[in-house]
């Protein structure tokens, strides 16, 4: 017999020889050191393999469940989550219809309308599900914004409301205790500043609110030629991300939306206008929509609106991800050539 | 039923719920896919039942695979460490550990390579790693003779850097 090969003797090893292939194996090695010293070398590599393996073990837990349990009760609760989904939808649409249908007080949005107005509004708006975070929201930007501003704002929220029930559903995981904080922050709003970070809580939760993003759909899309005249540079995206399409804020407040596809379910924005025109619309109105709020951040796990300069440019950006993985995104935002 | 459902339970439980983990790597994600395999097996009754679960579950985990490659796809952009999984508390616990270093270098075997050997150490036999792989019989030690190797040396070569790089 000739030397055996590796195969053959991991399969020694491991016990899975044939009896006749065992002995003749064994014979070999009666009368060949050198396969014998492989065959140490071979069963060296074999407890090893094992041995690293056994580090590769996932921690133990519990017993497991009884096997008869296995079947229906998950069948049950995947049945279930569809509906509670379902359930809080229509809760959510109802109390938002309720809440907006109270503070309407009609006439369309002023031509000057700052993004954040139509956007951030339009998520708290729908948050309506524990109805202490909208009013609260509400109670907060109303003393941001000059209360016709604020008022004009919402029948464009409302629009957005009706239009995105989905929105709303996520909304309603903040519970009613999120509402408390927000209060506070009232009292404790500091002296705004241009260079702060935004953050501006839409109270979603993170995960949930995969499917669902802050609609811009009547958002013209523009070519890029158009961008760059609105913003006087390149728009600013994050590198490597496919951009799905450039929009601009139908208000005419030079604000520019690049929406781009991190994956089939996931578009982030980013909102983006030139820091003078920044500086003139804050003038104008010193306490508008744009103007920072005290950090929510630790407030909300969920999406939030973080705000950078980038060049000439100040953008914002939302997405239905957790707000640290959104920072990083946005601090790796370039003009896109 | 040839074999008792509940004896392959007690007895292969383990064992898939550790060759699923480390597809998934996710421990708490491995016991959900683990009982996902064996209420199905409740509903379908199969003939050979541990089989039958091995190739149930390693379906689920490459769907699952597939899955979670999607959405980390974002975190991808972000972070210099793609091999991290979502929301996995463990691989929190284990990042700085060896084991974190066994499943960076079982990533460098070969699907098939990786496949057989993680077979076997769930207790597979060579006649069941064939049936479940496609691979010849006659092939298994030669598979599961360079697995090993390439674990070994993929997990020896392994500078120290990448665990800081983690951090």
């Amino acid at each position: 017999m000739s030397h055996v090969d590796d195969g053959a003797l991991h399969a020694y090893l491991d016990g899975e020889l044939s009896p006749v292939e065992r002995e003749q194996l064994e014979a070999h090695l009666a009368d060949c050191s050198a396969c014998r010293a492989r065959l140490d070398e071979e069963r060296g590599l074999v407890e090893r393999a094992s041995q690293l393996l056994g580090l590769a073990q996932p921690p133990e837990r519990a017993a497991p469940p009884p096997l008869h349990q296995l079947g229906h009760p998950r069948l049950m609760w995947r049945l279930r989550m569809p509906l509670a989904w379902a359930a809080t939808v229509v809760v959510a649409i109802g109390f938002g219809y309720v809440l907006g249908g109270g503070t309407y007080r009609g006439g369309p949005p002023p031509a000057s309308e700052p993004i954040r107005s139509v956007t951030a509004s339009s998520t708290a708006e729908s948050s309506a599900g524990p109805v202490e975070v909208a009013v609260a929201e509400h109670a907060e930007r109303q003393r941001a914004e000059d209360a016709p501003r604020a008022r004009a704002a919402r029948p464009t929220a409302r629009r957005e409301a009706d239009k995105v029930p989905d929105q709303a559903a996520a909304n309603v995981h903040i519970d009613g205790a999120a509402a408390v904080p927000a209060e506070r922050r009232l009292a404790a709003a500091p002296p705004l500043r241009l260079d702060a970070i935004v953050v501006t809580s839409s109270a979603e939760t993170g995960r949930a609110a995969a499917r669902d993003q802050p609609v811009a759909t009547a958002w013209p899309i523009i070519e890029r030629e158009a961008a760059r005249a609105l913003l006087g540079t390149d728009p600013v995206g994050v590198p490597g991300v496919p951009v799905r399409d450039l929009r601009r804020s139908p208000a005419g407040d030079a604000v520019v939306l690049v929406e781009q596809q991190v994956d089939s379910a996931t578009v982030i924005q980013l909102f983006q206008r030139r820091i003078e025109v920044e500086r003139v619309a804050r003038e104008a109105a010193p306490t508008a929509a744009l103007a920072p709020q005290p950090a929510a951040a630790s407030l909300y796990g969920g999406t939030e609106r973080l705000a950078r300069f980038v060049g000439s440019l100040r953008v914002e950006i939302a997405g239905p991800l957790p707000a640290d993985s959104l920072n990083k995104l946005l601090e790796r935002a370039r003009p896109i050539p | 039923m040839p074999e008792d459902l509940a004896d392959v339970y007690r007895s292969t439980y383990r064992a898939l719920v550790r060759f699923l983990y480390r597809k998934v790597w996710d421990a708490e994600r491995a016991e959900d896919l683990a009982q996902e395999a064996f209420a199905r097996a409740l509903v379908h009754k199969p003939e050979n039942a541990r089989g039958w679960l091995f190739v149930v579950a390693a379906n689920m985990a490459r769907d699952e695979a597939r899955r979670a490659a999607r959405e980390r796809h974002h975190l991808t952009l972000l972070k210099s460490e793609p091999e991290a999984a979502p929301g996995a508390v463990e691989d929190e616990i284990d990042a700085s550990t060896q084991g974190t270093r066994v499943r960076a270098a079982l990533d460098q075997l070969t699907p098939r390579d990786r496949e057989a050997l993680l077979l076997w150490d769930a207790g597979m036999s060579y006649d069941e790693i064939a049936t479940q792989t496609g691979l010849a019989r006659g092939a298994i030690g030669t598979t599961l003779a360079r697995a090993r190797r390439r674990l070994v040396e993929a997990y020896e070569s392994r500078s120290e850097g990448q665990n800081v790089a983690r951090g």
